[in-house]
Order: C-alpha cells, then sequence, then structure tokens
C-alpha cells in the first residue's frame, strides 16, 4: 500500500478515534462470547466457559495496543501525555519557563507586528482589479541626474494616441479646492482625472455614474463632480437625490453626477471630489512646457513593463525630435503603481523585518541555550527513563512537547504584544500609511506567526535531543564521573549559539547605531531657516467670480491684485497684534509645502542645452519673512516696505546661484529673468543673497536649484502664513485662526500646523525605522547578556570541582579568573568578528535610509564593538568572580 | 513505530506472514466471513496453530485492512450477533497469488533442503 493512504487511514482514525475503538471492543466481545458458547455447549459452566474463551483469546489488551500502534502516529497519541508532562515539568522551573516564555513573546511579538505591517503596506495586492498591470506614467526630464517632473497635457495626448502597449490611459492631478456655498465652507483634497480612471481601477460608481467621455473633451466646458462616499455622508448628510444637485467648488457651481463606492479615495488617497481633468487651469493645457501631473495606464495582457517602456522610450524621442523647446532630454518612466503607492515603505519595513528576524533568532537561541543546559542538567533523568523503556524516539518527542509548550505559550503572549504592538506602530509611529493600509492580525499573519512557532518549537527541542541521543546513557547513569568532563560536544554546540548571539546582536547594535547617527545628524541638521516655534498655516480668500489660474506661483510680473495685499497685509497686523508673537509674514508657498520650478536666465550666461538650463524655485514672500524664519542674510539687504508697494523688480536669491554664475563676484546688482533671454518679463535685480535653504525636501533639496525670492504681490487668493511666537506653536494655532478670521471673516484657513510637524513628516521614514532598530538592538543587547552570562555561569557551576582542585592545588585567584574569562572572551571575539562582517555586507542595504553617517562608518562600528564587549564583559567577568570565591573544600566535598 | 515487545518464541506462534497468508486464503475461499468464522476455519484446517493465541487473528486483519487487502462490513452472525464481516478486496487476491507463489517456492526450497538432509 502506498504511504499517502496509509497516512490517510491513519489521519482518518485520528479523527474518529473514539467509535472505531468501541467498534473494536464489541468484536472482541463478541468473538469472546461465540468461543464462551462454544465452550458451554461443550458442558463448562458459564465462568468456566468465560475463563477458557479467555485464554484461547489471549491476550486483548496487548492486542488493543498493537492496534493503536497500528492505527495512529504514535506521537499524537502519546502527544497530550508527552504536552501534560512538560507543563508539569515547566510548572516545577517557574523560573525558567517565565524567562524563556517572556523572551520568545517579545521575539515573536515584535516578528508579528512587523510582518502585520509588512503584510498589509506591501505584499498585499492594491484592491484594484488586476494591479500588477496599472503603472504610473512620469514624465522625466534628464538633467545632470534624471528627474521626476511629470507630464503635459499635449504630451499626455500623444502618448495616448500613439502607444499601443496600453488598454488606457488616465491622467491625474491632485489639488485642493474649497467647498463653498455651504454654511461652513473648507478645502477639500480633489483630483483632476481623465475620464477612463475609474474604469483603469474597477471603480463603479456606488451612486449615479462616472464621467462620460463626452465630459472631458472641452476645456472648461463640463463643470461636473464626483464625489467620495466620505464627502457625501459628512457635507451633504448622505443625501440619496444628490446626483443632480449643484455643489460649489472655488466658488463655481458644478453638477454632481454620482457617489464612489466606500473606501475610495483615489491614487492621491485623500480625494473628496473628482473633477474632469479637462477642467483644470485651461491656459496650460495646449502648453507643452507646462509639466504638473502624473498619467495612469493598465498594461495590455501580454505586454511587459519593459515592452511597454520601449515603446514610450521611442515616443518621446520621437517627440523631442518633433518640439526640441519643450520635450528637449525628456522622457517617460513606466512604473508599477504599487511602487508607487508603497515603495517609500518597502526599504524601512524591510529592514525592521530583518532586524526582528534577529530579535527573534537570538531569543530562541537563549532559550535553546536555557534548554541545553537543563537538558544537560537530566541527562541522569533522561538515562534514567532510556534505561526504564523509553525509546530514543519517545525522549525527543518529550523534549520537543516541552519545548512546544514554552513556545506555545510564548506566541500566545506575543500574539498579545503583538495585537497592541500594532495599534502603538499605527498610533505613535511616524510613519503615514495610505487609508487602505489596515494591518491586522489576520489569517495571513496568522500562518506566518504559526510557522514561525513551529520553526523555533523544532529547533528549541531538536537542539537538546540531539544531544539526548549522542550521550551514552549508560555513561550518563554512572552518577558524578562524567561531571567534570566528558561534555565537550554539547558545550560545543553551546559556544556556537553564544557566538551566533553575539553577531546577531552586534549587527543590530551597528544597524541601530547608523540610524542612530542618521537621527542625531537630522535633529542637528541645518535647514537654512529656524522651524522651531513657527505656525504654518495657508488661507483662501474668496473670489467673486471664477478665475483659471488658481496656480499658487503666478508668473512674475503679473498685475498686483491690490484687495488681495491688502486682505493679506491686515492678516498680518491682526496676528502682530496678539500677544507673545515676534513675527509673522505671509508668502506663495511655505517651507516643505508644494513650489514649482521655472526656468530663468543669468545676465549675460551663455546659451545653454535642456540638462543645465538654469532653474530655480520661485516664491514672493512679504517684508519680514526671512526675519520669521531666522533666516541669515549672506550679503546685500533684506527687501523694504517701499518695494512692496513699488512690486519692485528686485529678487533674493539662494547661494547657489552665486556659486553657478559669479563665483568670487559681488553679486549684489546683477540682474535675472524668469524664463529664457527672450521672455517679456522684467529684468530683477538682486538685492540679497540668503544661505540655502532646505525649502523643498530634508534632509537634503532633491535637486541643487537655487530659489528665487520675489517681494509679496500676489494675485492668487492663496497664500502660506508664517507667524513665529515664542509660545507654543500648536498651542497658538486657534489663536492665530481668530486674528485671520478676525480681520477676514470669510477667508477659508488650511493645512494648519507647524513648521516643524513639516519637517517631521520629512523625515519620518528613518525616524520611525532609527527607533525601532534601537529598541530592538536594546533587546538583542540584553539577550545577548542573559545569554553570555547564562552560559558562562553555567559553565563555572560545572567546573566547581574542577576549580576548586585547582585552587587546593595552589592555582591563584589570578589565574582561576583569566582561566574562567579566557573562554568568554574567545568566544565573545568570535562573534564580534562575524558580526562585523555581516554588517559590512547588510548595512548597504540601509543607504537611502540613512543621513550623514557612511554604512560602514566605523565610528559606529566602533562603538558598537564597544558596547557590546563591555556588556560581555560584566556578563563574563560576574561568573569569573564567583568562580574564584569557590571554596576548594566545600566544592572538593561537595561531590 | 519504535518499540514492540520482543515476541516469545512459542510452539503456537504463527510467523505473521504465514497467518496473513491463511487469512486471506480462508477470505478468498469462503467468501466473507467474521474474526470468529476464520479462527475457526484455520482451527480447523491446521489443528492446534492457533491454540491459546486466538486474537492474533485479529492482529492479521487489521493488518490486512491497513494494506487494503480485505475489506470490512457490520452485519449479523448466524447466531443473531453484531459481527464484523471481512471480505478479501482485489489487491486482496493479487497479494494472495504473489505470496501463495513465494510460499511454494519457499517450502519447495525448504522441503528439498530438508529431504538433502534426511537423505545423508
Amino acid at each position: 500500500m502506498n504511504p499517502i493512504a496509509r497516512m490517510l487511514s491513519k489521519v482518518r482514525y485520528l479523527f474518529a478515534p473514539r467509535d472505531s475503538e468501541r467498534d473494536f471492543d464489541d468484536e472482541i466481545n463478541a468473538h469472546l462470547a461465540m468461543l464462551a458458547g462454544r465452550f458451554r455447549a461443550q458442558g463448562m459452566t458459564q465462568e468456566e466457559a468465560w475463563r477458557a474463551a479467555r485464554r484461547q483469546f489471549g491476550n486483548s489488551t496487548s492486542l488493543k495496543e498493537a492496534r493503536n500502534e497500528m492505527q495512529t502516529f504514535v506521537w499524537l497519541a502519546t502527544l497530550w501525555q508527552d504536552l501534560r508532562y512538560g507543563v508539569r515539568v515547566l510548572r516545577k522551573n517557574k523560573g525558567f519557563a517565565a524567562v524563556a516564555v517572556l523572551t520568545l513573546a517579545l521575539g515573536i511579538g515584535a516578528n508579528t507586528a512587523i510582518f502585520s505591517v509588512v503584510n498589509a503596506a506591501i505584499l498585499r495586492p492594491l484592491p484594484y482589479p488586476d494591479p500588477a498591470r496599472l503603472a504610473v506614467l512620469w514624465g522625466n526630464v534628464k538633467r545632470l541626474r534624471v528627474e521626476r517632473r511629470g507630464a503635459s497635457y499635449p504630451d499626455y495626448r500623444d502618448w495616448r494616441d500613439q502607444s499601443r502597449s496600453f488598454e488606457a490611459m488616465a491622467a491625474f492631478d491632485g489639488a485642493e479646492l474649497a467647498l463653498t456655498g455651504v454654511p461652513e465652507p473648507e478645502r477639500i483634497p480633489c483630483e483632476y482625472v481623465s475620464q477612463p480612471y475609474f474604469s483603469l481601477l474597477g471603480i463603479h460608481a456606488a451612486l449615479g455614474r462616472t464621467f462620460s467621455p463626452e465630459e472631458d473633451r472641452v476645456p472648461q466646458r463640463d463643470a461636473v463632480v464626483f464625489l467620495s462616499d466620505g464627502a457625501w455622508k459628512r457635507r451633504f448628510g448622505g443625501d440619496a437625490a444628490i446626483v443632480g444637485r449643484t455643489i460649489q467648488l472655488d466658488w463655481r457651481t458644478y453638477t454632481v453626477i454620482g457617489v464612489a463606492p466606500p473606501g475610495f479615495y483615489g491614487l492621491t488617497d485623500k480625494a473628496e471630489a473628482w473633477i474632469p481633468f479637462s477642467m483644470e487651469g485651461a491656459a496650460d493645457l495646449d502648453n507643452r512646457g507646462a509639466v504638473w501631473f502624473t498619467v495612469l495606464a493598465r498594461l495590455k495582457t501580454g505586454v511587459s513593463r519593459a515592452q511597454a517602456q520601449a515603446e514610450m522610450d521611442a515616443i518621446s524621442n520621437n517627440l523631442a525630435r518633433a518640439h526640441p523647446k519643450t520635450n528637449e532630454a525628456r522622457g517617460v518612466e513606466v512604473s508599477p503603481l504599487d511602487r508607487e503607492l508603497s515603495g517609500d515603505l518597502e526599504a524601512p519595513l524591510l529592514i525592521l523585518l530583518a532586524a526582528v528576524a534577529f530579535v527573534l533568532l537570538i531569543a530562541s537561541t537563549n532559550v535553546a541555550n536555557l534548554m541545553l543546559a537543563r537538558s544537560e542538567g537530566r541527562r541522569h533523568e533522561m538515562a534514567m527513563r532510556a534505561a526504564l523503556g523509553a525509546g530514543g524516539g519517545r525522549l525527543v518527542r518529550q523534549l520537543v512537547a516541552e519545548s512546544a509548550v514554552l513556545v506555545a505559550s510564548g506566541c500566545a503572549a506575543g500574539l498579545v504584544l503583538a495585537h497592541y504592538g500594532i495599534r502603538a506602530l499605527m498610533a505613535a509611529g511616524p510613519l503615514r500609511f495610505s487609508n487602505s493600509v489596515h494591518p491586522t492580525i489576520d489569517g495571513g499573519v496568522g500562518l506566518f506567526t504559526v510557522l514561525v512557532c513551529c520553526a523555533v518549537t523544532l529547533a528549541l527541542g531538536l537542539a537538546p535531543a540531539a544531544q539526548v541521543r549522542t550521550a551514552g546513557f549508560d555513561e550518563a547513569l554512572k552518577q558524578s564521573a562524567v561531571r567534570s568532563t566528558g561534555r565537550r560536544r554539547g558545550s560545543r554546540f553551546r559556544d556556537a549559539l553564544v557566538v551566533a548571539e553575539i553577531s546577531l546582536s552586534l549587527l543590530l547594535l551597528i544597524g541601530a547605531g547608523l540610524m542612530i547617527r542618521t537621527l542625531r545628524h537630522l535633529a542637528a541638521l541645518n535647514p537654512g531657516y529656524d522651524p522651531s516655534h513657527v505656525v504654518n498655516l495657508r488661507v483662501s480668500l474668496p473670489q467673486l467670480q471664477p478665475s483659471g489660474a488658481s496656480n499658487g506661483n503666478a508668473a512674475p510680473g503679473a498685475k498686483p491684485d491690490a484687495k488681495m495685499v491688502v486682505a493679506a497685509n491686515d492678516i498680518l497686523r491682526a496676528i502682530s497684534r496678539l500677544p507673545s508673537v515676534e513675527s509673522a509674514s505671509v508668502a506663495t508657498d511655505a517651507p516643505l509645502s508644494d513650489s514649482s520650478a521655472v526656468y530663468y536666465t543669468a545676465e549675460g550666461q551663455p546659451p545653454m542645452n535642456a540638462q543645465v538650463k538654469p532653474r530655480a524655485y520661485f516664491h514672493r514672500v512679504s517684508v519680514d519673512f526671512f526675519h520669521t524664519l531666522h533666516t541669515r542674510l549672506l550679503a546685500g539687504r533684506l527687501f523694504t516696505e517701499d518695494e512692496v508697494h513699488r512690486d519692485a523688480d528686485v529678487a533674493i536669491v539662494t547661494q547657489n546661484m552665486v556659486k553657478r554664475f559669479w563665483p568670487g563676484e559681488d553679486p549684489i546688482g546683477k540682474r535675472i529673468k524668469i524664463g529664457g533671454l527672450n521672455s517679456t518679463g522684467p529684468w530683477l535685480t538682486i538685492a540679497g543673497v540668503v544661505g540655502e535653504l532646505k525649502y523643498r525636501g530634508l534632509p537634503e533639496n532633491p535637486t541643487a536649484d537655487p530659489d528665487i525670492f520675489q517681494v509679496f504681490n500676489e494675485r492668487s487668493r492663496d497664500f502660506s502664513v508664517l507667524v513665529r511666537t515664542s509660545l507654543d506653536p500648536a498651542a497658538m494655532l486657534s489663536t492665530v485662526r481668530g486674528a485671520i478670521t478676525g480681520a477676514e471673516p470669510s477667508i477659508l484657513i488650511y493645512d494648519a500646523g507647524t513648521l516643524e510637524d513639516s519637517i517631521g513628516r520629512e523625515t519620518a521614514r528613518s525616524r520611525f525605522t532609527g527607533w525601532l532598530m534601537a529598541i530592538f538592538a536594546g533587546i538583542a543587547l540584553i539577550l545577548a547578556m542573559i545569554g553570555i552570562y547564562g552560559v558562562m555561569s553555567y559553565s563555572v557551576s560545572r567546573r566547581t570541582r574542577e576549580i576548586g582542585l585547582r585552587m587546593a592545588l595552589g592555582a591563584g585567584r589570578g589565574e582561576v579568573l583569566r582561566m574562567v574569562a579566557r573562554r568568554g572572551v574567545s568566544l565573545v571575539t568570535v562573534g564580534m568578528l562575524l558580526g562585523t562582517a555581516a554588517a559590512l555586507a547588510l548595512t548597504r542595504m540601509m543607504a537611502t535610509l540613512i543621513y550623514g553617517v557612511s554604512s560602514t562608518d566605523p565610528l559606529t562600528f566602533a562603538g558598537a564593538v564597544g558596547l557590546l564587549a563591555a556588556v560581555a564583559a560584566i556578563a563574563c567577568l560576574l561568573p569569573a568572580f564567583r568562580a574564584t570565591r569557590i571554596d576548594p573544600v566545600v566544592a572538593l566535598r561537595d561531590e | 513505530m519504535s518499540k514492540e515487545a520482543a515476541p516469545s518464541r512459542k510452539k503456537t506462534d504463527v510467523l505473521q506472514g504465514t497467518l496473513d497468508l491463511m487469512v486471506l486464503q480462508t477470505l478468498a475461499a469462503l467468501g466473507a466471513m467474521h474474526g470468529y468464522g476464520i479462527a475457526r476455519r484455520i482451527e480447523q484446517v491446521s489443528g492446534s496453530v492457533l491454540e491459546l493465541n486466538e486474537g492474533t487473528v485479529y492482529t492479521a486483519l487489521l493488518r490486512l485492512q491497513q494494506q487494503r487487502s480485505i475489506a470490512s462490513e457490520w452485519g449479523v452472525s448466524e447466531n443473531n450477533r453484531r459481527a464484523k464481516f471481512y471480505s478479501i478486496t482485489r489487491s486482496g487476491r493479487k497479494q494472495l497469488a504473489r505470496e501463495t507463489e513465494d510460499w511454494q517456492r519457499i517450502s519447495d526450497a525448504i522441503g528439498r533442503l530438508l529431504q538433502l538432509a534426511a537423505g545423508r
């Protein structure tokens, strides 16, 4: 019979053992009864007949046992017994059990928690049909390196019409629009999307419909809006008759055509309303030079991403030839959607997963060590049981069952830890996950935990079992003869565990050290402004007639809108009157919010190609801006009130521009112009120079382009307000809000926070990874210390007699100390060498997360080695000192 | 299945394979039977082979059932007792044919060997 069938019949038996056992009893009884009947017929008495029948039948108990052996997995049949014995043994060793369970719970809990986040954020497919075929198309520009910029609308149309690799394409762009014409106006995040957007993502309207192709055709014609479930319920009370109603966005009337299903927030992950793409900035839809959005596309079945990329490369080459002015050095990048949405989480999460895996390895090593120590102490028990007839396999099963009891308890405690750990991670962790990410302990995570636990159980149980098998039982039975010698094999295995533990701990310590150094660099980072005590919010002024350009950065030289400046000044005056406000200013955009790039020309520069064409980020700021941000002026002067009134053609630039065009010269008085040499804009005279500002990203700006500041003279209804206070800025928020609405009641305030918050978001990934790594490394360090201490003190206790003998023979305390410590030192050295080698190989993975240190930073390596060495020394020396205090008389008598 | 009690060599002990073969042959010749019937039949044919240890028939039955050589079904015995009836399966018949042949070969060989020894 084949083994599978045999297995199946055994498994079947497992599930119905009771009935089948009773059946077997019945069968035997029937047989006995018939036999007895036969003997009765031969003239025996009832009693005699039964006795004879039993005699003839033979031993029915051993028959049943034989049957059990045959029909079940023996280890399963005895499992319960083994488990109960395991619980009993562990209950007798409460200290050991508590330490082991706690250690395992920490390891398993941390693994489960991190894995559940990895599972939810990375492993789980996106909630769209066939997400593997979804891609995001980026318009890239090749400057000193390839930069992602976005697409222009004419480019998008050409990509869509010329490519054959995609089923459909949809332009999309996030924007914030004011929901007006309602009692409590507010800014809501929206998306401008092309018509196929929803079908690409497999989204069907829960109410009404999505856009029709007709509605996305003519710019500015079809004012229709598709609402999110959240906006519909929150703002319109879930009105079932919402379709066909009109709402106001940015003071313009839109007709609601449908409502999205719950849980859908678009690719920006926060959209509350969707508007046809053709409704966005009319002027820019025909401008090939204006690039600002990304494109969602679905690959045709059977078309690989590489094929699509090749096709798009060809298309962009053609476009560059046809439109050299705008498309020179421009390309298209086909990037998988899942990498776009969660790619930046991959590095920190996988590194953390590796780190917790190491923690679990260390924890298991510790527990294995403890179990080994105990199993050596239990050689006598094992030998006795073997002598009494327990098979070797049975003893191994017993040990595995004991470790299973430990691991199961550890696992249960770990799951509880993980449950709260996940909550804490999500609540306190600075990382922002997308709306669809809800890490929980679900089936997948449960399976992961169970697999981890099974592996740990086997490893823990088999390690001592291997020793049980190799140990000679008769030898073990001979009481103490083996006590001081004859344990080389076991100790070598335990030594290996200690070495592994040390090297893993060192690896974690180095990783954590790099992250901590990164965090210190980040904390000490000078962004070119002082972010502390600065309230940062955006305001939006109502406007009576719709305006096409709601772009935050209007071209310089545009006609000043008197009302806007007055409003800004009113706001500033109102805020300045508040107590504890040191300085207040307005700007088109605050640091670390969106700002957009312009090409510029420095007077007298030679013509340049697209790769090095001067590019800068343009901001308009009020007089006190640099004062509010505590930005140091390097040369020249700041803006004056008079210049604001005149809308003077002066600029303050950052040092990078000076470095590029006027190195070693006095830049004051030099002139620059926004756009090309032939653009109609005025020449701007440089009045002042400030140091580089980390305006667009931390720890570094994405590109080294300079910033250009001009006086605040804004026609946009939308600008940033920055307020420096002497109090806690978070506490000042509501006061500042009150002052603004007091000055201008119809104003909308949004994105209110502190500048430190903005900086915190930029460094969230590194901080998240750094703190968790530090916690894991701390746990690892403690575990390693316990591990070394355990092994060393165990070895001392085993060698008590030997040490006593040596001392009786005249060995000094120093010699004993050296002898005991030598073993520990050599183990630690080997472990550290291995750990350093592993760290050199592995820390390279952290390159994207660390800042200001190299992944092989010698200081970090040395620090980690030093710390571990100190901890190891303590763990080694304590038992060694105890050894020196051994009284030879007591030690020798003890045996 | 690591441990089994070492069998004591008694006269009544039947070699495992032999008993299996006897049970199979019985079922093949007489059709479905319960354990008691099989034991009686073997007793009848082989005399005292089973004496004092009839239970071993069940060991053989369990073994054969696990090998799928026989199948079982509950039924009612001739004197109205609930009894389990065993019958030979197709793979059981194949096994029987195979083992009968083996047995024949071995017993021939042993027979010749013993004759030689006796003749010397």
